[in-house]
């Protein structure tokens, strides 16, 4: 009997890995389940082109609806899994529909972390992960009206930037001293602070959030300094927690997601998992790491794929990301959660910059403002972990390609 | 329209590896050097409008600098997402150490 693959993610990671089985030869049943009604789509657009009504619905799917039929993927949208048993290996879905599985893939991705924030329910506060927030956004945006962003993660940053394109007045609160504090240090995080003032975001930082207010809608949003923002409605990013709920109860560990190996194998037999929610084994890194990127979900979807066919290579994709805010292109790749040497080549101040996090004499990543090109170069340099010459490294005259052969 | 030719580029002005960006009456074309054989095609990214030339030739595919998009510049088929459609491509010929495409 042909096999059954189970996968539980109707979203990038999950399409990746389904369409991914099929390129590869498997002639067995796929079932592709998702919680959203929406076919697969792509999510980047949401906080920016497809935020802004410069893109169509359609234009961010993985696929076209045909697809799914003509390579006789069993696609479920809609469907929530209830539970998972690994042992008798099945899983159970909302309307108590019982799916048997010889391999499953777990490609649930994140949820919206959400504080206690009293006053969160308020309509006219909204989050954004899925295409059906990023419509509800939309429909608030226009010029003149006033929005508050509450953290200036990534998301943050990136509706902030959409919201003042479309002349929305913006207010940003963020806890830390800059925008991507966390990420990109405080002195990178202030060029990407500074960008956002330059196109009118009033900026707060270093404040919280303690209550939004207002008469069964927003209307008021206050800070723990005292702080009075009235406001028309309001986006939270607070970053994503991995939606693992999934396995709960059973044998699979969990550790900041799901904890998968080189192969994105978890430790039972015939599960895998992939994307936001797999806290993978990295060869390069020598550790578990876990980031929820695009490029991540495509290429490791794709890897549990071939895993699961039992023809799995280690995946060692160096991680790499964009965001485009305002005219800017942002990017990054590698991974890295300190540094002990930021060597710059460019100018801050211009906007115009690459900046390479060292640990000793390697490269562990490196993020980019409006110098696109100088990524995909350093990324080898990364996978190699070339020791680099840092006089050569900080000389914007000897090109990046030189470096791995020095 | 019949197809005619345009000389766009010295050959000894792209070195083998290189992109290249052309204004061809109007339209942006990118002529890339892929290890001594010329190819060329829109310059302008199906994805998000970013010019191909700013990218990186490795063999015969070109990457989108912007968000990492690949194509085949023989054939201009995508090679990686988030490109959706391919780029459209040019005949082009060697005369006499110039690069001629045909539009």
């Amino acid at each position: 009997m042909r096999p059954t693959f189970v996968i539980v993610g109707a979203n990038l990671a999950g399409a990746s890995a389904a369409i991914t089985l099929r390129d590869e030869g498997f002639d067995g049943q796929i079932v592709l389940i998702g919680a959203e009604p929406d076919l697969p789509y792509e999510r980047p657009p949401l906080s920016k082109a497809y935020l802004r009504g410069e893109v169509p619905f359609e234009k961010t799917l993985v696929r076209p609806a045909d697809f799914y039929r003509e390579h006789n993927i069993d696609l479920r949208l809609g469907v929530r899994v209830s539970k998972v048993d690994v042992v008798v290996r099945r899983l159970e879905c909302t309307g108590d529909e019982r799916v048997p599985y010889d391999a499953l893939l777990i490609a649930t991705g994140g949820r919206n972390r959400r504080l206690p924030i009293p006053g969160f329910d308020l309509d006219g506060v909204y989050d954004l992960r899925t295409r059906h927030h990023a419509d509800r956004i939309r429909a608030e945006m226009a010029p003149g009206r006033r929005a508050v962003i509450v953290g200036m993660g990534f998301i943050g940053s990136e509706v902030a930037a959409s919201l003042r394109t479309a002349g929305v007045d913006v207010v940003a609160i963020e806890p830390a001293k800059t925008p991507l504090l966390r990420v990109l240090g405080e002195e990178i995080g202030g060029v990407v602070g500074r960008l956002h003032r330059d196109h009118g975001v009033r900026a707060i930082f270093g404040d919280t959030v303690v209550r939004f207010e207002g008469a069964g809608r927003v209307e008021r949003v206050l800070t723990k300094s005292g702080t009075q923002i009235d406001c028309d409605f309001a986006v939270v990013g607070l970053g994503i927690e991995p939606a693992t709920e999934v396995v709960a109860g059973t044998a699979v560990r969990v550790d900041n997601g799901i904890l998968v190996d080189e192969l994105c194998r978890t430790n039972v037999d015939g599960v895998f998992a992939a994307g936001d929610v797999a806290n993978h084994f990295h060869p390069v890194f020598g550790r578990h790491l876990r980031v929820e990127h695009w490029q991540n979900a495509l290429k490791q979807g794709a890897a549990a794929a071939r895993s699961m066919m039992g023809k799995g290579q280690p995946y060692d994709e160096i991680h790499w990301f964009w965001s485009d805010q305002y005219d800017a292109n942002l990017q990054y790749a590698g991974f890295h959660t300190k540094w002990d040497q930021l060597i710059l080549r460019g100018s801050l101040d211009r906007r115009d910059f690459v900046a390479f996090y060292l640990n000793g004499p390697r490269i562990d990543a490196a993020v980019a403002l409006n110098r696109p090109k100088d990524i995909r170069l350093v990324i080898p340099l990364i996978k190699r972990r070339v020791v680099v010459d840092l006089e050569n490294l900080r000389d914007p005259n000897v090109d990046l390609r030189k470096l791995a052969t020095a | 329209m019949a197809a005619r030719p345009v000389t766009v580029s010295q050959v000894a002005d792209i070195k083998p590896g290189e992109l290249a960006a052309v204004d061809v009456e109007g339209t942006r074309i990118t002529i890339a050097n892929a290890n001594g054989r010329f190819y060329a095609f829109d310059d302008t990214c199906t994805h998000e409008q970013c010019s191909l030339a700013d990218g990186i030739l490795d063999g015969t595919i070109v990457t989108c600098a912007c968000h990492g998009a690949q194509f085949d510049v023989t054939n201009g088929t995508v090679v990686a997402p988030p490109a959706p459609t391919p780029v459209r491509t040019y005949s082009l010929h060697v005369r006499d150490g110039q690069v001629v495409i045909e539009v």
